[in-house]
């Protein structure tokens, strides 16, 4: 697992799901699942931001992109420009 | 000097005729995704994409009087398509597009039972629309299914001769947000909308000049309403996000009204308490509301709360005070039965009420707002012009001034009918007046909206309204915020309901000791409504069953509880 993936895992146990114990992989679905809702993407999209050092557009996101840890790393592979 | 309204009056029979009539380098819809991806369509782009769109729907085989289904993704497309069938006399329906959440079980059955109601000539849907789910769509013999791509036409297709309507025909059909069974389909004129249009146009004085935000679903009436048919008729511009596009970039509501100059925008009153949270204070400084004229609270109860949230969040970006207003609005009346604002009052009025009077009797006495556990009910306004209220005890019998009972509503913007459903027209249909099914009092000509009459819990003479439980288990921290269901269930031993409920916590996994959880939840029950629930349920996320709105659906979650928890139907 990415530096990336690991900082982002974290973030979502602690801020967003709130239990740091919690066990989930890049591939957890956390949206579909309802372990996350689709409001607490904004937030979530603003520590992918961080752990990737990308300006991702939020125009060209679509929630299913976000559904886990792996989609959110590859979004913004694929959308992301470097922070200047 | 601003320009002055006139008295509304729109001198068209049909919304089609409308249509034709708008000038065609006026703009029309802005389809924004972010500032570097937005397109403004003029409305005669957007009439010949809509004329393209009727030829080919012409071709397969649609014609005036047939129904139409349209599942596609919200866009200038899924519009184009819309006024396209309506260019041939036919009678489109929108329908939810399904999203990658969608429980497809529930999704197939909810397509299968719409679409064989309908009985639809054609079903549109865009290119990316699973296949998985067309085979859940009932096709008659002569009916067609095809698939439309979402960018405008490359090519102008032939003159089209728009179809002509009457007043009476229908125009188009709207879905209530049904979770389990049939979604009822919602059978309205085009002289039924447009007089809606005319009296809606009157208590908001439109304006040639103002322009609608909007992210809200086309295939929910305040989005199609308010925010599609209703620019669309008075040739108003209209900047449009999608609601998938909208959950990911919230603050591009407030970047898109202060940007184009907005003047009016609807919404769900929890969009007014989430951006109040969400949208820091740092980042406020960027927007600019002053050309908000009126923010309309809408489709849910209103919140004082939420409002003051909002007021209080964004004053300093110019957010005029009088802008946050409220309405009471279903597609059965079209749209809008009240409007707060109108008739020289500025807001929407508050009332605090004595809580004992209002639990015991269902009467909804004033009292001082600094008096103890009083709580406050925000207006939804006043009738517009040709719409009138009743409120009526269960026997039907008309309640006095402040008694609580059942919202009847008579206007001349109803519905025709529920589409093939007689059974269910003449159920909510009688002696001219609808039976809305929700619950409110009247105080000084203003609507108060308390809840839904079949969800109102009654224990032992005390009337407890799920919202409330429901919001007390969503202020525990470990409770998945918004995902509270309540309902009462009869206990004949008792010969009195008691109270059930059951909610989402955020933790997926091991729960730890849930009977601290229930505990503290039954706790500020007691204390705040001073009846004890009989029992809590806690259940992992996605556990309650949601209408397509997204809206926790309490008949069906109740129905599922009690197959799983055979333990309370023995009392």
């Amino acid at each position: 697992m990415t530096d990336a993936g690991s900082q982002l895992i974290d973030y979502i146990c602690k801020e967003v799901i709130r239990r740091p114990n919690v066990q989930l992989t890049v591939d957890t679905p956390l949206v579909s699942s309802g372990l996350i809702d689709s409001f607490s993407l904004v937030d979530v999209l603003t520590k992918l931001e961080e752990v990737t050092a990308m300006r991702i557009p939020a125009g060209k996101v679509q929630p299913k992109d976000m559904d886990t840890v792996s989609l959110m790393l590859s979004t913004a592979r694929r959308i992301g420009k470097p922070k200047k | 000097m601003p320009a002055q309204h006139s008295p509304a009056s729109i001198p068209f029979a049909t919304l089609t005729e409308a249509l034709a009539a708008a000038p065609d380098n006026r703009p029309f819809v802005t389809m924004w995704f972010d500032d570097d991806d937005a397109r403004t369509y003029s409305f005669g782009e957007f009439k010949r994409w809509s004329n393209s769109q009727a030829v080919l729907f012409k071709e397969h085989g649609l014609g005036e009087g047939d129904t139409a289904i349209l599942i596609m993704p919200q866009g200038v497309a899924l519009m184009a398509a819309f006024a396209g069938a309506m260019l041939l006399g036919a009678v489109p329906s929108i329908l939810a597009y399904p999203t990658f959440k969608v429980e497809p079980a529930k999704y197939r059955f909810g397509l299968a039972g719409v679409s064989a109601n309908l009985n639809a000539k054609l079903v549109v849907v865009d290119d990316s629309f699973p296949q998985e789910f067309l085979e859940s769509v009932s096709l008659g013999d002569q009916s067609n299914l095809i698939r439309v791509t979402s960018l405008p036409p490359i090519s102008e297709s032939d003159g089209l001769a728009r179809v002509p309507r009457e007043p009476q025909d229908l125009a188009f059909i709207q879905h209530s947000a049904g979770t389990t069974g049939l979604q009822k389909g919602v059978a309205l004129s085009h002289g039924a909308v447009l007089r809606q249009l005319i009296h809606l146009g009157d208590s908001l004085k439109i304006l040639p000049a103002d322009r609608i935000y909007s992210w809200l679903p086309l295939y929910h009436d305040m989005g199609l309403i308010a925010c599609f048919i209703l620019p669309m008729v008075y040739h108003l511009h209209l900047v449009m996000q999608s609601p998938t596009d909208w959950v990911m970039q919230p603050a591009g509501m407030l970047h898109l009204i202060s940007r184009y100059r907005c003047t009016l925008a609807w919404v769900p009153n929890f969009t007014l308490q989430f951006l109040a949270r969400r949208v820091k204070p740092e980042d406020r400084k960027e927007y600019d509301l002053r050309s908000l004229r009126a923010l309309i609270n809408c489709s849910e109860p209103v919140r004082a709360e939420s409002m003051d949230a909002f007021a209080g969040a964004f004053s300093d970006c110019g957010l005029p005070p009088t802008a946050l207003q409220s309405s009471y609005a279903m597609a059965e009346n079209v749209f809008a039965v009240t409007q707060s604002g109108i008739n020289g009052a500025t807001a929407p009025s508050r009332v605090w009420i004595d809580s004992s009077k209002y639990q015991s009797e269902r009467i909804a006495v004033s009292v001082n707002r600094e008096s103890e556990s009083a709580p406050c009910f925000v207006s939804s306004g006043q009738c517009l012009p040709n719409n009138e209220l009743r409120i009526v005890s269960e026997s039907g019998e008309p309640l006095p001034e402040g008694h609580v009972g059942e919202i009847l509503i008579r206007s001349d913007s109803m519905l025709t009918g529920y589409y093939n459903r007689p059974d269910l027209t003449s159920l909510s249909l009688r002696d001219g007046w609808y039976w809305s099914g929700d619950l409110g009092f009247v105080l000084d000509r203003e609507l108060y909206v308390t809840g839904r009459k079949r969800d109102l819990i009654i224990v032992g003479g005390k009337n407890i309204y799920p919202q409330d439980l429901e919001e007390i288990a969503c202020a525990h921290p470990l409770i998945h915020d918004g995902r509270a269901v309540a309902f009462g269930l009869y206990n004949p031993d008792l010969g009195t309901e008691e109270i059930v409920l059951v909610a989402e916590t955020e933790e997926l996994f091991d729960l730890g000791d849930p009977s601290l959880v229930e505990k503290t939840i039954r706790a500020s029950i007691v204390a705040e409504l001073g009846a004890a629930p009989r029992a809590i349920y806690l259940k992992p996320p996605r556990w309650i069953v949601k209408s397509t709105a997204g809206k926790a659906a309490r008949s069906a979650t109740r129905e599922k509880l009690l197959a799983e928890h055979p333990e309370l139907r023995m009392g």
